[in-house]
């Protein structure tokens, strides 16, 4: 840009250069001062500065006021930027010719000038760098794309500065205020020389510095500067319509007065109407219709919780948002935002020019982004989160040396819940949970979940519900609910109508709530059947289907589900089946790929290790115990890096190896030589191998799944299956135990039952003879079959069975045949 | 010396101005004092410790409130109830030729022409209200000695002072006791009742004492919560809910924050928040100078005629354990467990596990039977630990009363619930006023925040976009008739009384000593010996063989008992002797259970 333009526009900006900063570009391109209609305002950024007007002087906002001569370049002004003032103040002793620094510091304004303009011409990213020589760098691409859309603003990533020019970075973080100025002029330049008939004003945001900082460690030496922080919007201002530019009419003869520009936060309302003819004295009247105002918010940010001390309460701190950043935060959001920390005294009173000692800080607000991924705006396209992704390097590294560890299974399984001992394997099922399989879905539309259902049945006080909490603790998302509480809109998607719009509106459930996460489900036992049946849906199909009041909708409930429950009766009965102990339909326990019994099992180990864990608990320094476990952060940081990045797929061994191992369980089934066949493995079962070969291999952070991880997966669901699908007359695993609560040699028996009762019945009772007692009959089922017991309950089944047949009738207790 | 220049006690800013005018004449920097001090502190601490002045400043309730000058020193005793972040002020800035300081003061005179010369300086702003459930004994004695170790007071006075202290204690013990505890807290008319015991004893005093301390001894009544503001500390230091003496200039601020003016407005709407809902004028300020931590034991008169003699604390056992077992109508293993109970205190926090707690559940009393001693009950313990508080369970408190603390955003503060309370407080709930209802959502939260509490020694506090948990440390006591389901206690106890008698009159020497006796014995460090270590957990195997209900919780109670049980004899190790004692509590217990 042609560099005589240069010490008139900085003419502009003597003493308030944040005001300037934002407003004088536009000054600059008109040259002249009277054309200050055109003249747009509209970032508003300095305007606060400009209101009280007179404590700080860099506040004492001068905006866009054209002629030097009022405004206050005092000699002490530190941060105006003196040169080429045609100065009527003492201050301005500089040199015309001499190059022009910001006041009180070594940067010489041209030279950042054609650092910045170096920048934004050259700069490539890394990854094109070389590539395309010949193209235009990053920012000449965003900038052609800012003129296409008409845009008002360019996004400039802060690592980019640095990483194009470290001292610029430096000079702008530590002195925002005026290399933001010439940042705008620069860019304002480049507009108008690539389109010069752009009209409006492009700005910079600043985003993603290098480095951030919390609000709690805010203070006085990062006032001025520029910061960066991450919070919670808590509350919102309503819209704050700010006013820029004055109007006034004559009331006496209608003339109507040039725009007047506020100047240090005051409109100096003409005295006199300036049309020769008239001069009547107190007469403008202002006219809110021709006036210009700019959209104002403050904005409350809070701390968010990990960032908060033990003993603190959080901290908060004030923004200043301006034009299209105004509701760019709703409260509740987080949000990252960067911007320059400000203070600002406070006046005694309205008319009073003395100030208090204190002073109001705020942030003045460049550029806000909204840290949840899932909702980042749309429209701020250059932001794909570059901070988090920059983040991973680091930890990648550390992560990928871990997963180097041969012991690293081991390693994190023992940092699972390290306060609970034994219960190794309930923990490695629980750590192939937290990492997942992968998901699949065929061009067909058949979709395979990745996600691994676990259920936790056990005695009362074995720390289940501290395996719960502890997963949930851990678990990327997830909603922890316990069975008593839920009910089965609760968990899927619930209908209200709104109070204010009186439409009806769709709420997410815990389920949908825990999409990719984990749902913790306490005391599954003690959950409505209406709640439990609502589970069957999510747990194979991974959606929710809603059909209620006028709303028909299918949502995403891609979870896993962890639940625990207590046996019937409180303790575990190993006469009985997991069905019957547990009372779960056994479509919905097929569903979980993983069952594990917790028993509280009588031994005098055990128990030793508990009383030495709680002795030490007691007695010992705590922070002594537990070495070489991973603490939560890293086990977190590892978990939702193998989450995100390691998507592994089945060798062609490790296929192999499945399907034997799978054949080698149905074998299992077939006794020789007997009639009765025993399920001992379902295409489920198969499914479940899968993943949890998955999660095993991404457990170590390896894109293919090795034949020891499919090993492994065997292992853990042999483990779980032989606790809960152990069929205890036979001691072989029968999965029909599971898919239909009764094992095959059970059923075996109820049929040989059945069989000699008809035998009986024929023999004994004539057709339509006298009836005969249910004791009696039980009486010679004992006398033939010495074999096995037989139980009335038994008994009565197999009459049922009979009558169904139409061979007896029963009356009360005597049976009767037809 | 530089004792006599200053007049620390009138003229506190005189003196800090001084100490900085001549920091700044020896060519130092302002700016070298950032975040820092220059001296003023030196001055303070030894006009304060070392020369034992302390005990002339005044401490500010409401009584004193209403002629303490601004610009005086004053202490403030209270707990951290909210803390509104950091403030930035003009610290030092050029007056004409001169620097001046404006720290830990509030000098609104700063001219508008204010020069490029001025240090910003922060301080942080604590909002600190009287220790909750603080009893009357405690408040008393906390306004009327000098806790500071090195204060030198001649024995002659103090033994007066203790006789006085004595007498009025007497006054407080008994008319309390025939009141039946109701649904108020009943500190408050403990209060009353002790007024004018106080107040007699005031003339006694008078022509003994020295002179500041007659002013010194106030009208016990509420004191006013204040605004400090503290300078030049690490925020690890100060945390929420501890309790502090804060040492420093008084002042109020005098103006409320105007809004009007065009573009005020727009500011203030935003900024308002921070200083106008503090209504600066009811708010009293105090710019600490000096801090200090405050543990139970500080409420206490400093005793050294007590020795730590074995052979004290076990007669004082002896005579608390005398004293409760009356209370609860001959009672000795309700006695026994109650005492064990005084004396936990949270030492230690692995995940989730509060170690240390013991919380009492008393059960088998009927409105009746607590009518009798309940009252009694708290009563003694009011007289016996400086913080107290009682929460009477009904249905209609629990769907009303505000438990939890919660973040007002619109006034920018913590609203202080019932629970948040300082460490080492003692909270009685009275379960047997309750009958059957319906608890709403308050109440069911509520009831949830006492589970917790009860559980896990945690009150969350609500800050709307989420729930921080903040850890407590408070003795839970719960009277009920059967097994409180809403309330788990550690120990759950059928009370046996036999014998309901009369309150004894208690002698002010005997409830000075087992004050001291409760706060020093809790506080003792412990361990276990190897061996011991072993036959406790033989113990604790076998009693899981046989019964295997006993789990982990039940393992953490015997051993918070066996540790309690050893402090109680002042020992710091477990011995063989405690533990079988601690064993046959036990057993006594379960057989009552049965």
């Amino acid at each position: 840009m042609a560099s005589d333009s240069s010490p008139a526009r900085f003419n502009n900006t003597p003493s308030s250069p944040d005001d300037s900063a934002f407003s004088s570009p536009i000054g600059d391109t008109i040259s002249s001062p009277a054309a200050g209609t055109s003249r747009r305002n509209k970032r508003g950024r300095g305007r606060s500065a400009a209101t009280p007007p007179n404590n700080h002087p860099r506040f004492a906002g001068s905006e866009s006021t054209p002629t030097p001569l009022h405004h206050g370049g005092r000699p002490p002004t530190p941060s105006s930027t003196s040169e080429g003032a045609p100065s009527s103040e003492a201050g301005d002793d500089m040199d015309e010719a001499a190059p022009t620094f910001v006041w009180g510091t070594n940067i010489s304004v041209q030279e950042v000038k054609s650092a910045i303009q170096m920048f934004l011409k050259n700069f490539r990213d890394a990854q094109s760098q070389g590539a395309e020589i010949y193209e235009d760098g990053k920012y000449m691409k965003a900038i052609h794309r800012v003129l296409e859309i008409e845009g008002e603003w360019l996004d400039v990533d802060a690592h980019d500065v640095f990483d194009y020019n470290p001292e610029l970075y430096g000079k702008m973080v530590r002195y925002p205020l005026e290399v933001l100025a010439i940042f705008d002029i620069v860019l304002m330049d480049m507009v108008s020389q690539i389109n010069p008939l752009f009209e409006k004003h492009v700005q910079v945001r600043i985003f993603n510095l290098k480095g951030s900082t919390t609000m709690r460690n805010l203070n006085p030496s990062d006032i001025e500067k520029m910061v960066s922080l991450k919070g919670m919007v808590i509350r919102c201002s309503a819209i704050i319509p700010e006013i820029r530019e004055a109007t006034f009419r004559c009331l006496v003869c209608g003339y109507f007065s040039d725009p007047i520009v506020v100047d240090r936060g005051r409109i100096s309302e003409p005295t006199l109407c300036l049309k020769q003819e008239c001069q009547a004295k107190n007469s403008m009247t202002l006219v809110h219709n021709r006036c210009r105002f700019a959209d104002k918010q403050i904005v409350r940010l809070q701390e968010t919780p990990d960032e908060i001390p033990e003993g603190g309460t959080p901290h908060t701190v004030s923004l200043l948002m301006h034009d299209k950043l105004v509701d760019a935060g709703k409260p509740g959001d987080r949000v990252e935002v960067t911007g320059i920390y400000r203070a600002m005294s406070v006046r005694l009173g309205p008319t009073q020019r003395t100030v208090k000692s204190l002073f109001k800080t705020y942030i003045d607000c460049l550029h806000i982004k909204k840290t949840d991924k899932s909702r980042m705006v749309a429209e701020d396209a250059m932001e794909i989160d570059s901070s988090t992704q920059k983040h991973d390097e680091d930890v990648e590294f550390d992560e990928a040396k871990l997963s180097k560890l041969p012991d690293i299974y081991d390693r994190l399984t023992r940092s699972l819940a390290p306060n609970i001992w034994e219960l190794d394997d309930v923990k490695r099922g629980l750590l192939c949970q937290l990492f997942g399989g992968n998901a699949l879905k065929l061009p067909s539309g058949a979709s395979f979940r990745g996600d691994i259902n676990i259920l936790l049945v056990g005695d009362p006080g074995t720390s289940k519900s501290q395996l719960l909490q502890y997963i949930h603790k851990l678990s990327p998302r997830g909603i922890y609910t316990s069975g008593r509480g839920s009910s089965a809109v609760g968990l899927t998607a619930y209908v209200s109508r709104d109070p204010e719009t009186k439409e009806t509106v769709l709420e997410s459930g815990a389920l949908v709530l825990s999409d990719r996460g984990i749902c913790c489900i306490d005391e599954f036992d003690k959950m409505s059947e209406n709640a439990r049946s609502m589970l069957h849906e999510v747990m194979e199909q991974q959606t929710v289907s809603i059909a209620k009041a006028g709303i028909i909708a299918t949502l995403n409930a891609r979870t896993s589900v962890l639940a625990c429950a207590n046996p019937i009766g409180s303790r575990y009965n190993p006469r009985l089946s997991v069905i019957d102990n547990i009372h779960l339909p056994p479509t919905l326990l097929s569903r979980f790929d993983l069952i594990y019994l917790i028993l509280d099992k009588a031994d005098e180990q055990t128990d030793k290790h508990l009383a030495r864990h709680i002795v030490s608990l007691h007695f010992e320094d705590p922070e002594l115990a537990q070495q070489d476990v991973l603490d939560i952060a890293t086990l977190t940081a590892y978990l939702s890096y193998a989450r995100n990045h390691i998507n592994p797929q089945l060798s062609d061994e490790a296929a192999e190896e499945l399907t034997r191992g799978y054949v080698e369980m149905r074998r299992r089934g077939n006794f020789p030589g007997s009639s009765k066949k025993v399920i001992t493995a379902t295409p489920r079962q198969i499914e479940s191998l899968i993943r949890i070969s998955e999660a095993l291999a991404r457990i170590r952070f390896s894109e293919t799944v090795e034949k020891h991880d499919v090993t492994e997966a065997f292992r853990l669901l042999e483990v779980a299956m032989q606790q809960s699908a152990t069929d205890h007359a036979t001691g072989t695993i029968d999965m029909d135990l599971i898919t239909t609560g009764v094992s095959a040699s059970e059923r075996m028996r109820r049929e040989n039952l059945v069989i000699s009762t008809r035998n009986i019945i024929m023999e004994k009772l004539q057709l339509g003879g006298p009836s005969m007692r249910l004791l009696e009959i039980l009486e010679e089922l004992k006398k033939q079959s010495s074999a096995f017991e037989v139980h009335l309950h038994d008994l009565r089944n197999a009459i049922a069975t009979l009558q169904t047949e139409g061979v007896v009738a029963v009356h009360g207790d005597n049976v009767k045949r037809v | 010396m530089v004792g006599p220049m200053y007049d620390c006690l009138a003229n506190p800013l005189g003196a800090i101005r001084l100490t900085f005018e001549k920091a700044v004449g020896s060519g130092c920097e302002p700016s070298a004092f950032d975040g820092k001090d220059w001296g003023a502190l030196d001055v303070f601490r030894e006009f304060l410790v070392d020369q034992g002045n302390l005990s002339q400043v005044p401490v500010l309730n409401s009584e004193t409130l209403k002629w303490v000058q601004p610009n005086t020193l004053v202490r403030f005793r209270g707990m951290v109830q909210d803390m509104l972040g950091n403030e930035f002020y003009a610290g030092a800035y050029k007056d004409g030729s001169g620097w001046r300081t404006n720290k830990f003061g509030d000098d609104s005179q700063q001219p508008i022409d204010s020069s490029p010369d001025v240090r910003v300086w922060e301080r942080r702003l604590l909002y600190c209200v009287p220790v909750p459930g603080l009893n009357t004994w405690a408040e008393s004695e906390a306004a009327s000695e000098a806790t500071v170790t090195s204060m030198d007071l001649t024995s002659q006075q103090r033994d007066k002072r203790q006789r006085m202290d004595a007498e009025s204690m007497d006054y407080e013990v008994c008319p309390g006791s025939n009141i039946v505890l109701e649904d108020s807290p009943s500190a408050k008319r403990m209060r009353e009742d002790g007024h004018p015991s106080l107040s007699v004893q005031l003339s006694d005093l008078k022509p003994e004492g020295p002179c500041s301390s007659t002013m010194m001894r106030p009208e016990v009544g509420d004191s006013p919560s204040c605004l400090v503001k503290v300078y030049d500390t690490r925020e690890s230091e100060l945390k929420l809910n501890d309790i502090f003496e804060f040492v420093g200039v008084f002042t109020i601020e005098s103006e409320p924050v105007p809004a009007d003016d065009g573009d005020d407005i727009d500011l203030t709407t935003g900024f308002r928040n921070d200083l106008v809902h503090l209504q600066a004028n009811k708010v009293p300020c105090l710019h600490c100078i000096v801090h200090r931590k405050l543990a139970v034991s500080d409420f206490l008169r400093s005793s050294p005629i007590i020795e730590q003699s074995k052979h004290v604390v076990m007669n004082t056992r002896e005579s608390l354990l005398r004293h409760l077992t009356m209370l609860l109508g001959n009672d000795g293993v309700a006695a026994n467990y109650m005492l064990l109970h005084l004396l936990s205190k949270i030492h230690a926090r692995v995940d989730n596990v509060a170690v240390g707690k013991l919380s009492l559940n008393l059960t088998c009393l009927s409105k009746e039977a607590l009518s009798v001693f309940g009252v009694q009950l708290c009563n003694a313990l009011r007289n016996l630990l400086p913080f107290t508080d009682s929460i009477p369970l009904t249905v209609n408190y629990l769907n009303t009363a505000c438990l939890g603390p919660k973040k007002d955003y619109q006034r920018n503060r913590l609203i202080g619930g019932t629970l948040q309370l300082a460490e080492g407080s003692h909270l009685t709930i009275d379960e047997t006023q309750l009958e059957t209802g319906t608890l709403n959502s308050v109440g069911i939260e509520n009831a949830r925040l006492l589970k917790d509490l009860v559980e896990l020694q945690k009150v969350e506090y609500d800050f709307t976009y989420y729930k921080m948990e903040m850890a407590a440390d408070v003795q839970l006591l719960v009277l009920s008739e059967g097994k409180s389901n809403i309330l788990p206690a550690d120990i759950v106890l059928p009370v046996r009384p036999s014998d309901v008698s009369r309150p004894e009159v208690v002698s002010a020497e005997a409830l000075g000593a087992w004050r001291w006796y409760l706060a020093t014995m809790r506080t003792l460090s412990h361990t276990i010996e190897s061996e011991i270590q072993e036959v406790v957990e033989k113990d604790l195997v076998a009693a899981r063989q046989a019964d295997r209900r006993i789990g982990s919780k039940e393992f953490s109670s015997l051993l918070t008992m066996g540790r309690l049980m050893s402090l109680s004899f002042g020992e710091t190790t477990l011995s063989l002797e405690h533990w079988e004692m601690v064993k046959e509590l036990e057993k006594l217990r379960k057989e009552r259970i049965n």
